[in-house]
């Protein structure tokens, strides 16, 4: 009997990278964007299967909810019917190093990644530190909330500011003129 | 005994400083009393310090040798002694000698410029490069130390570049100073050689034994000490410096073209003082040329020859200017004949009767040009002689002292130099020298000959030329520059002023009566050589010298001998060139090879311009061509374009496109992967 | 059998090669922007790997801060590409070679 892990796992993985290309080969932008969401999604099943139900939950409401509906706003202002590759190529010496270049990079990382140590016991998070208890007691959300208001609330507050900016540079961009 | 030499030294220095800081703001008065004022002072100072030697007694009570500075006192030992450099002056009989004769005559013809530069735009200048001579003349003749003389001799070096190309804005006057200068520059080439082998041989540069601390050059110097080959070496060194500045074969080109400067330049520098200079070295290393004979048998032979050479050139050139340049040739050759025949008095003798009689020569001559305003060729000239009275007579008078006519001066220096000559060859036992007699008495004839060529040549027939001011435009014209002399207009030909006239009434008065100063032992009066007897401590007086000079004296009949025939040959040479010129000068061009290889000097400077000038401009601009322009610069051009192409190259890089640019970043993340891929 | 964590590492290395070429490859500045958006995800799942398998919160923090600033960056690329792109009819990402050497 196969187990159900690695089965699941299995299939993320290709339906990801399926969706993965999906977004580079498709002609249209509408349907590269969509199959951009198709993979934020299979990674949000990834995030559930890994244990971080809080963390999959917001991809799926912001990245996909919020995010990818902009770019489609965006997508289908500007280029829904443009089809840049019927353009003619200016380099197109590009393409094929490109490709050359991906396969070779993927591959080192894969021969890397396979050949790499095993993780170090003593790296794993232990006692108070560790995630799996507080999930335990007290669930999945609570554990994420509290290291993000006690230990992380720096970054956070820092992070709010960038939003800020990036609100005023997009109107200062958007408009006319 | 008063020795006032320092203020000599100084008095024509203050000059120099003041007119070269403020001299081109002074009025002329000013210029003049600065000028004139300095000059006249330094002489009446001189004269002061010469009389009162004169009233020392002991004859070796007049040697004073005062050092004031001392500039290096090093412990370092070079050849046998410590180096000790100090400055200081020397007033001995001969240095006073030669201190009159430089203020005397340089005053006068200070006096004489003030009237002949009246109209030069460069009055200031002129008069502050005077006085500046005048400082270097009176440090090189008083100077106590090799040292210092080497530095008076290139001082008057400068001076005379200087005043050479006083007209500065004349192509030709800026070459002959160039020409002077680099000629000179190999005399003090060998000066300097021999004052290192002076110092290495004898560990001092001073002349005599005084407070700074070494001894004397010359109180070392005695016979059997150095090996004569090193002091024939030093001595010949020493003469190659004297026939660069006295103008004596083969280094003696520049002084005709020297002539470009102002006469009253060529009268002081280029006849009276400077040239002079190396006879003074001659007689002030005595004990060095004693003890190295050969040596001052080429100093005999050199000067002999010079002067017949000189004489045969000046036999047909046409310039007045450069007829007397080769006469000063001539007569300085005579000198040094004169020394190398022991007879050191007698070359002083003539230097000083010669700075009267050819100063008086070229200052006539200036009056001569001055009032034709500015002519030099005597193919223009003639018919003078009542217009330009006192030109005239003063003239002749220097006419008749330098052909050696008596009683006035030239005749008895010459004749004393000419029978010593003999002496050397019949009682001093030396052969050569009758030849070099030979080659006196010949010369004596000749310069006779065309000094009254000249003096026929200028006053007397009629007037060839066009009038003052014709001349004066065509160079104005030509040369587009200001001339000292004003146009005036034409065959209006005036006596000059009295500032100028005055001075050559004066040295010809010397001129007539300076000879009686010499040796009357010709006419038995044996008791009478005042002039020898004064000078002669320095020659033969153990405070100056280990090896006094004893110069054989001929009998009288050998006397009368050489005296009948160079008087003889002169008055000879004065009829000939009454009966050629009587009527005036015809310049006719012959086509004689003798003449042409004469007229043309012997071709010496064309052959120097093919041997010298011709390979080194070739030299210079080849090495020009090769290095500067095909190493140097083309060099750092292909650097740059090194640096060009490569940035072309680089350039490439930059396409424009974005995407090209993310793909360099990859390339280099999956660079850095594979690195660590491959390390392990 | 518990998946190793170099399984999760491999499979995030492939979408981000999948988003590298996709930006050197496409032309559309959308689709280039939305592969950037790829390789982002991609390091997210690494982190939320390690993760789990540090047993530590740290790794879900910093997807959540990459997620913030994804979403800013986002915001502000596609500001900048409207307003470059807005009136042209061809959208060409080599059109913008004004720096070429």
């Amino acid at each position: 009997m196969i187990d159900i892990q690695v089965l699941s796992f299995f299939v993320l993985a290709v339906a990801s990278t399926a969706s993965a290309i999906g977004v580079i080969i498709f002609k249209n932008a509408v349907h590269s964007a969509l199959s951009l969401i198709l993979t934020l999604l299979f990674l949000a099943l990834f995030y559930l299967q890994l244990g971080a139900m809080f963390i999959a939950v917001v991809q799926i409401l912001i990245y996909a909810g919020a995010i990818m509906v902009l770019f489609l706003f965006v997508v289908t202002m500007l280029a829904a019917e443009a089809r840049d590759t019927e353009l003619p190529d200016r380099i197109p010496w590009q393409r094929g190093i490109a490709a050359t270049l991906g396969l070779v990079l993927v591959g080192a990382l894969s021969y890397l990644l396979f050949t790499g140590t095993a993780i170090d016991a003593s790296a794993k998070a232990s006692g108070a530190n560790s995630l799996s208890l507080v999930v335990k007691t007290q669930g999945d959300t609570q554990a994420f909330g509290l290291a993000l208001f006690h230990g992380f609330a720096f970054p956070f507050e820092v992070t709010s500011l960038l939003i800020v900016v990036a609100i005023l540079g997009a109107m200062v961009l958007g408009r006319k003129g | 005994m008063t020795n006032l030499t320092l203020w000599v030294l100084l008095l024509p220095l203050f000059g120099f400083i003041i007119l070269g800081l403020a001299g081109r703001v002074m009025s002329r008065t000013a210029i003049l009393t600065v000028a004139l004022g300095t000059t006249c002072l330094a002489f009446l100072l001189a004269a002061i310090s010469f009389l009162s030697m004169l009233a020392t007694t002991p004859v070796s009570a007049r040697f004073s040798d005062q050092v004031f500075y001392t500039w290096i006192s090093s412990g370092v030992t070079i050849g046998i002694a410590p180096l000790t450099i100090s400055f200081g002056l020397l007033f001995d009989p001969l240095s006073a000698t030669m201190l009159m004769v430089v203020t005397g005559v340089g005053f006068i013809i200070h006096v004489y410029s003030a009237g002949y530069m009246e109209d030069d735009p460069g009055f200031w200048r002129f008069f502050c490069y005077m006085n500046f001579f005048i400082f270097a003349m009176v440090l090189l003749v008083s100077a106590d130390n090799f040292l210092f003389l080497l530095v008076g001799w290139g001082l008057v070096g400068l001076a005379s570049f200087l005043l050479i190309g006083f007209w500065y804005q004349r192509r030709s006057a800026v070459a002959a100073a160039q020409k002077a200068l680099v000629i000179n520059i190999i005399g003090d080439f060998g000066l300097m050689i021999a004052i290192f082998l002076i110092f290495n041989h004898y560990g001092a540069l001073n002349y005599f034994t005084n407070g700074s601390g070494s001894t004397g050059v010359f109180n070392q110097v005695t016979a059997g000490g150095l090996p004569t080959l090193t002091t024939t070496i030093i001595c010949l060194l020493l003469f190659l410096a004297c026939t660069a500045k006295s103008a004596q074969l083969p280094l003696y080109m520049w002084l005709p073209d020297a002539m470009e400067g102002p006469t009253p330049v060529s009268a002081l520098i280029h006849a009276a003082t400077m040239v002079t200079a190396g006879v003074y070295l001659v007689a002030r290393a005595n004990p060095l040329f004693q003890v190295s004979p050969a040596a001052l048998i080429v100093v005999a032979i050199i000067g002999g020859v010079t002067a017949l050479f000189a004489a045969s050139i000046a036999v047909f050139q046409l310039d007045i200017k450069r007829v007397l340049a080769y006469s000063t040739i001539s007569q300085l050759g005579y000198m040094f004949m004169g020394e190398g025949a022991h007879n050191y008095s007698g070359g002083i003798f003539l230097l000083i009767e010669h700075a009267f009689f050819k100063a008086l020569l070229f200052l006539a001559a200036g009056a001569v040009i001055h009032s034709l305003g500015g002519e030099q060729d005597m193919r223009e000239m003639g018919g003078l002689r009542y217009r330009l009275k006192i030109t005239f007579w003063t003239f002749l008078i220097g006419a008749l002292a330098i052909s050696g006519i008596p009683p006035l001066a030239g005749f008895w220096s010459k004749d004393d130099i000419l029978s010593s000559v003999l002496a050397q060859a019949t009682s001093g036992g030396e052969p050569v020298f009758y030849l070099l007699w030979g080659i006196g008495v010949l010369t004596a004839g000749l310069t006779a000959f065309y000094m009254f060529r000249l003096v026929y040549g200028i006053f007397a027939g009629g007037y060839r030329g066009t009038g003052p001011a014709e001349h004066a435009r065509d160079e104005e014209e030509e040369e587009g520059i200001r001339h000292a002399h004003q146009s005036r207009s034409d065959y209006d030909i005036y006596e000059s002023p009295p500032v100028m006239t005055v001075p050559l009434i004066v040295l010809s008065v010397l001129s007539v009566i300076g000879g009686f100063i010499g040796s009357l032992a010709l006419f038995g009066a044996s008791a009478w050589h005042p002039l020898v007897t004064f000078l002669n401590p320095v020659f033969t007086n153990p405070i100056w010298t280990n090896v006094p000079v004893q110069a054989p004296v001929a009998s009288v009949p050998v006397q009368w001998l050489s005296t009948g025939l160079s008087v003889g040959l002169a008055l000879l040479g004065i009829l000939g060139a009454t009966a050629l010129y009587r009527n005036g000068f015809q310049y006719k061009e012959s086509r004689n090879p003798l003449y042409q290889l004469l007229f043309h000097k012997y071709y010496v400077d064309e052959f120097f311009i093919l041997v010298l000038i011709r390979p080194l401009l070739w030299l210079g601009r080849t090495a020009s061509r090769l290095l500067e322009r095909d190493v140097l610069d083309g060099g750092s051009r292909e650097v740059g374009k090194v640096f060009i192409g490569t940035s072309g190259l680089l350039r490439r890089l930059q396409t424009g496109y974005m995407r090209n640019y993310a793909l360099a970043i990859l390339l280099g993340a999956v660079v850095i992967i594979i690195y660590y891929a491959v390390r392990g | 059998m518990s998946i190793p964590v170099s399984w999760y590492l491999i499979v995030s290395a492939i979408i981000f090669t999948v988003g590298v070429t996709g930006v050197l490859i496409r032309r559309n500045p959308l689709i280039i922007f939305m592969s950037i958006e790829l390789m982002l995800n991609a390091v997210n799942l690494s982190f939320v790997a390690f993760s789990h398998f540090l047993d530590s919160v740290d790794g879900q923090m910093f997807v959540f801060l990459v997620l913030t600033v994804a979403a800013a960056e986002v915001v502000v690329g596609l500001a900048i590409i409207v307003s470059i792109f807005r009136t042209r009819r061809d959208i060409d990402v080599d059109d913008m070679n004004v720096l070429r050497g």
